[in-house]
């Protein structure tokens, strides 16, 4: 199969079926062998038995129902863990997407890139709960992670089905997808959406989540930090609590030999410092541990998007580019 | 066995049962009279020669009754799984080895499986030995139900009722198995509480050691975090530890500066301890949260966050 359509729905009854209709149109024109994947996150309303009826009469509409309301980004893990396509694209639920881009992504993904990401360049929401935030964010992200990407919140976008199902996808982590997969150094490209206002229901989110995006930001960043080396990683912070240990255990005793009372605190707090270089570097044996018994074997990750090269012998022939997928 | 099994009731027996086989008379009738297939199986959890000589006298002249006796004593929860590992009915339940509730209650409870996954019992009217029992219950349950964000008001009431695939999907260790409710609707299994007549001989001094409030207190703190935290660490530990460090950094900067501009003398100064320690300690708390989300971030593939209740197509 070439391709899975992923899309998250909770509490969508109004868009369900437009939104079924939108992408099989496209998908007809694409012309590949394809399928959809609706996730029901547990919706209160009538989204799976929408989803359901529609699903009954066509074959290539897959829907997944959820036990309870988990959110997004595990209900695209669940879909992206069932997609059968060798490429991946997950869009959003509520008709803000719009499906007739999803060729402009193919054509990216065949061009050879890994991700692509969709970029809401006009987008149709409000200013100030949505528009300014997501614009921090986004440039806090490509700071701090290094990839800069201008729309993370964009749910459309396309992936290698390879990279995309060994890269682990959890929490609120669904924004983060193009950072975390940045340890295996995909190709990544961002191509301009349509973007269309809200038709049905409520907006889903507001300005709560900027806290939660800050602290999963830290953590993305120390994930990517830890991969390659961790024990180095907390060497590095170990380093200035032994300094400061064994500057203020000297001082201790130049203040013992020289000043005019003993100085028991000090030497005290140096050896709370020693102690704490000590526990550091100690985490980060533990951290080497963990890495290597890890299920997701984050060493093999740079491996999913290793291309192999074969030079021409003939100077008018092209140089090949195969890909090398491991098992 | 050879008949099919559709109950399979369960009775770990512990420290706390009563011994004359009575009550195993009363399980037997009443759930004989739910016309349902059934087995009653009692796990004693230790040795407990005397009853089970009796609960042997009774299963000799009923075969519904069998009996599992574990080599020592484990646990509440490991005598539960034992049950469960050998046992075959479609739904389980738990029922506890004294006195508890009405067993005629429990078709009741039964009957509840058909509109949930896991049906509990919320024993009503409720009879009190004191004012400050009332208190310790109704502020164990506050404190369960405000953390994890749920309304139950009777988790110690050993009846239970539920499907096999909850005791299938639902990690049970250690000593929680009163928070299985809990954890169930964390797997996204309905469950409902049903008020059932407490027995009245349900006896209890409502006495407790200052142990059992420890281990309630451990529960509660664990259950709080598999609930709240199990895929962010961070953010606990993020949270504690950088308050921690705030508060020393501040205290450290305070005496430096006093040292620097007031001319304090600071070697000496136990100030210098405490924050440093505070500083130590708020920076050891962050490291641990970064090592739980690379424990999270490597097992992210096994430990699937969510849970599928049908796939169509």
């Amino acid at each position: 199969m070439d391709l899975s359509v992923v899309v998250p729905l909770y509490n969508e009854e109004d868009s369900v079926t437009p939104l079924y209709v939108a992408i099989t149109n496209t998908l007809k024109k694409l012309g590949c062998e394809s399928e959809i994947i609706f996730v029901d996150d547990g919706s209160h309303d009538r989204t799976f038995s929408v989803a359901e009826r529609l699903a009954a009469s066509d074959p290539k509409l897959r829907v997944v129902k959820f036990r309870r309301n988990y959110g997004q980004t595990p209900a695209m893990a669940a879909g992206i863990d069932l997609a059968r396509g060798s490429t991946v694209v997950t869009m959003d639920g509520d008709l803000q997407n719009d499906p007739a881009d999803i060729p402009n992504f193919i054509e990216k993904i065949e061009e050879g890139y890994d991700i692509v990401v969709g970029w809401r360049f006009d987008r149709q929401d409000k200013l100030i709960s949505r528009k300014i935030p997501s614009r921090i964010a986004n440039w806090l992200i490509g700071k701090v992670t290094g990839v800069p990407i201008k729309d993370n919140g964009c749910s459309l976008k396309a992936f290698r089905a390879d990279v995309i199902k060994q890269v682990p996808l959890y929490s609120e982590m669904h924004r983060f997808i193009p950072a975390i997969a940045s340890i295996a150094g995909p190709r990544v490209a961002e191509i301009k959406v349509r973007h269309h206002a809200r038709q049905f229901g409520e907006s889903k989110y507001g300005l709560s989540r900027i806290y939660k995006v800050l602290l999963d930001l830290l953590t993305i960043k120390t994930i990517a930090g830890f991969t390659s080396r961790p024990l180095k990683w907390f060497a590095l912070l170990a380093v200035p609590a032994l300094l400061l240990a064994v500057s203020m255990l000297v001082g201790s005793v130049v203040v013992t030999l020289y000043g005019t009372t003993p100085s028991l605190p000090m030497a005290g707090a140096g050896l709370f410092f020693g102690a704490l270089g000590l526990m550091l570097l100690f985490n980060g044996v533990l951290a080497e541990l963990i890495n290597r018994t890890g299920d997701t074997q984050v060493t093999k990750l740079p491996l999913l998007t290793a291309v192999e090269i074969t030079i021409a012998s003939n100077v008018n022939a092209e140089s090949q580019v195969t890909r090398i997928t491991p098992e | 066995m050879s008949r099919h099994i559709e109950i399979s009731v369960i009775v770990p027996v512990g420290n706390r049962f009563d011994a004359t086989g009575s009550l195993v008379r009363e399980y037997l009738k009443a759930l004989s009279e739910t016309g349902r297939a059934f087995e009653l199986v009692y796990v004693l959890d230790g040795k407990h020669p005397d009853f089970g000589a009796e609960l042997i006298r009774v299963a000799d002249q009923d075969t519904r009754l069998r009996i599992i006796q574990l080599a020592k004593s484990f646990g509440e929860t490991t005598a539960l799984s034992a049950g469960i590992e050998n046992t075959s009915g479609e739904i389980i339940v738990t029922l506890p080895a004294y006195y508890q509730i009405e067993a005629s209650e429990i078709e009741k409870l039964i009957a509840e499986i058909d509109v949930c996954d896991l049906a509990i019992c919320a024993r009503w009217p409720r009879a009190a030995a004191s004012r400050f029992e009332v208190f310790r219950r109704k502020a164990f349950h506050w404190l369960i139900n405000s953390m994890t964000g749920s309304s139950f008001t009777d988790l110690g009431c050993g009846a239970r009722a539920f499907k096999r695939i909850v005791a299938e999907e639902v990690p049970i260790y250690g000593d929680q198995q009163q928070f299985i409710p809990l954890l169930a609707s964390r797997r996204g299994f309905r469950v409902r509480e049903t008020q059932i007549r407490q027995s009245d001989r349900d006896k209890f001094d409502g006495r407790y050691g200052p142990k059992i409030y420890l281990r309630r207190f451990l529960d509660i703190f664990t259950v709080f975090f598999l609930v709240r935290f199990t895929k962010k660490p961070l953010r606990f530990f993020g949270m504690i530890g950088s308050i921690t460090l705030l508060f020393g950094v501040a205290f450290l900067l305070y005496v430096v500066v006093q040292r620097l501009f007031f001319g304090v003398a600071l070697a000496d100064r136990p100030a210098l301890l405490l924050s440093s320690l505070l500083v130590v300690l708020g920076l050891q708390i962050f490291a641990l949260g970064l090592l739980g989300e690379l424990i999270i971030f490597t097992h992210a593939r096994e430990l699937k966050e969510y849970t599928i209740d049908k796939i169509v197509n």
